[in-house]
């Protein structure tokens, strides 16, 4: 397969992006990821996704936030604007390589807030959310609990230990947390509470309705893990998501049937 | 590159280049970090060497990147010491092709990677002129870092981070799973989970200290063949549950002691405890402490020479 990687230009950083060439593509996708440490355990079933998609005929971009992974950048420093600014630039890229050609964009768990809200902007002509929270805080929450939980177990014992509950009050008294390796400022924590789903995005009929144009809504669960987390952490092995692959490319292509491409413009 | 209409992509950077490894199948995908310009240049033990390269793997299904981007940060440390660094994708895992079973671990702890890494050490050495490379593995990625020098004759060192031995148990039946949250959670099961340690060290006492029966006996005969040749070879281990410092748990068998006893009169191995730390060595205190511990063990084994041109 054809899969091209790059540092994407972006103000101030590279982006590191890959994408999953198509000679004469169906439709095009912008794939979004989910958050900083997500990204780690979800990297499988999420290439196999864009290889998926690309060996059945739709070409897939998919790439790392900003200061995340590959792309350069320092994660403290990073904004839910920085990552929305992201969003925007790859899909005004990758929409303009043939406008004439249908164009999706594709969310993960926080990059379906992300890839919601440049969509409910115009961007693209279909939308597909998997585990998509209604904000962002419901992410780094659950993410702090699990990780908190895996603290307590390993890492310190008697009065050294701290709940998540300790970890929250530290974010909301200004200070910082560091969490599986990324750390977390007061000020993302505070921003993630109005970081959210576009307005109307109460379910999927809704979405499509105040969009205009056909939106999939997914709760994936644990036997999709380890695309959303399933078990204890360190538990959710590989499987097989070739049934999920199936379902949702099966949606996009009867969706994007006939459409041309620039619904926004 | 993504050679389309107005592309703002590249594929190098200062201080990172993507890199695509095409001797063999699959394509080998990952990252390289270049030492800085004007950069001394490190001199291998090898003979005839010029400079020594970092290679790291992934750590189980992990991305390149690793936890928290940890190995992103290493390798940007030790290219900035003059040691050119390479973080790769295994096939199957991250950017690289290829097909994985959905034991992976099963796979990893029987050494399959330990030919394609040998192939990627290769074609390293050629294509950036280097003498030889050091292996950095983490957990399982130490396991196949273990298997890989063993068959590669152009690894010079090894860092491993919190490397196992043993073969994964079966399934813990679920009375076990419950009866050790509630040791964990209560005060009355924390004092019978110390009883429980007390009885299973004295137990292992009993038994003269044998290695268990699920160890991974390919894996200790293959550390055994590089430990024994004098490879330098920088052992860190995390604390774990109840297990502070190197020592492992109380009832645990100690691993770290036996595989250093196997390496014998040449031994060139280096054991060091990073407190402070979890498994993933991602937070700050661990990933400067692994930074300091390896730039100081390569810094003895493999000596940045500023008289060598690049």
């Amino acid at each position: 397969m054809d899969e091209q990687a790059g540092y994407f230009r972006v103000p101030g950083a590279h982006l590191y992006t890959v994408l999953h060439r198509v000679e004469d593509p169906v439709a095009r996708i912008l794939l979004v990821g989910p958050f900083a440490s997500e990204r780690h355990n979800s990297y499988i079933p999420w290439v196999r996704w864009a290889r998926y998609l690309a060996a059945h005929g739709i070409e897939a971009l998919r790439y790392d936030y900003r200061g995340v992974g590959e792309s350069t950048g320092v994660f403290e420093q990073m904004t839910f604007d920085d990552w929305c600014d992201d969003v925007r630039v790859l899909t005004e890229w990758l929409k303009n390589q043939s406008p004439e050609v249908p164009f999706a964009v594709h969310g993960l768990e926080l990059g379906g807030i992300l890839a919601a809200r440049a969509f409910a902007a115009g961007a693209g002509n279909a939308l597909i959310l998997w585990s998509a929270p209604s904000n962002a805080n419901q992410v780094l929450k659950s993410t702090l609990m699990r990780w908190a939980r895996l603290e307590q177990l390993l890492l310190k014992g008697g009065d050294e230990r701290k709940s998540s509950a300790d970890y929250i009050r530290q974010l909301e008294a200004g200070g910082r947390v560091e969490v599986e390796g990324y750390e977390w400022s007061s000020e993302l924590w505070r921003a993630s509470f109005n970081f959210g789903l576009p307005g109307g995005f109460t379910d999927e009929a809704a979405a499509a309705d105040h969009c205009l144009r056909p939106v999939r809504i997914v709760e994936l669960s644990k036997n999709a893990a380890p695309l959303v987390k399933g078990g204890a952490a360190g538990s959710d092995e590989l499987r097989d998501l070739s049934w999920l692959y199936a379902e949702n490319f099966g949606w996009l292509v009867r969706k994007l049937a006939g459409r041309k491409g620039n619904p926004g413009d | 590159m993504l050679a389309a209409k107005g592309t703002p992509v590249i594929e190098t950077l200062e201080s990172r280049q993507l890199i695509a490894l095409d001797g063999g199948d699959p394509v080998v995908r990952g990252t390289y970090h270049r030492a800085p310009d004007g950069c001394p240049a490190c001199v291998g033990e090898a003979e005839g060497s010029s400079r020594v390269g970092i290679l790291f793997l992934n750590s189980l299904t992990l991305p390149r990147a690793a936890t928290g981007d940890s190995s992103v940060y290493w390798a940007d440390a030790f290219a900035r010491c003059g040691y050119p660094s390479f973080r790769i994708d295994l096939p199957g895992l991250g950017d690289t092709e290829g097909e994985l079973p959905l034991d992976v671990l099963h796979f990893i702890n029987s050494g399959e990677f330990a030919s394609v890494i040998a192939r990627v050490v290769a074609e390293l050495g050629k294509r950036f002129d280097l003498a030889g490379v050091v292996i950095v593995g983490h957990c399982a990625g130490a396991v196949s870092a273990i298997y890989a020098a063993a068959a590669t004759p152009g690894c010079q060192g090894l860092v491993l981070m919190d490397p196992y031995f043993h073969l994964r148990q079966a399934v813990r039946p679920w009375i076990r799973e419950q009866m050790s949250a509630w040791a964990r959670r209560s005060s009355v099961g924390r004092t019978c989970g110390k009883v429980y340690d007390r009885l299973g060290d004295l137990w292992l006492r009993m038994q003269g200290n044998q290695v268990p029966r699920n160890a991974n006996s390919p894996l200790l005969r293959a550390w055994k063949q590089v430990a024994e040749s004098g490879l330098p070879i920088l052992l860190l281990k995390a604390p774990g549950l109840k297990a502070p410092g190197v020592k492992p748990r109380p009832g645990e068998f100690d691993y770290v002691r036996y595989v250093v006893g196997l390496a014998k009169r040449k031994s060139r191995v280096s054991v060091i405890a990073v407190e402070g730390t979890d498994h993933s060595f991602a937070n700050r205190t661990g990933r400067e402490a692994i930074c300091r511990h390896t730039e100081t063990w390569l810094a003895t084994h493999f000596p940045v020479a500023s008289s060598v041109p690049r």
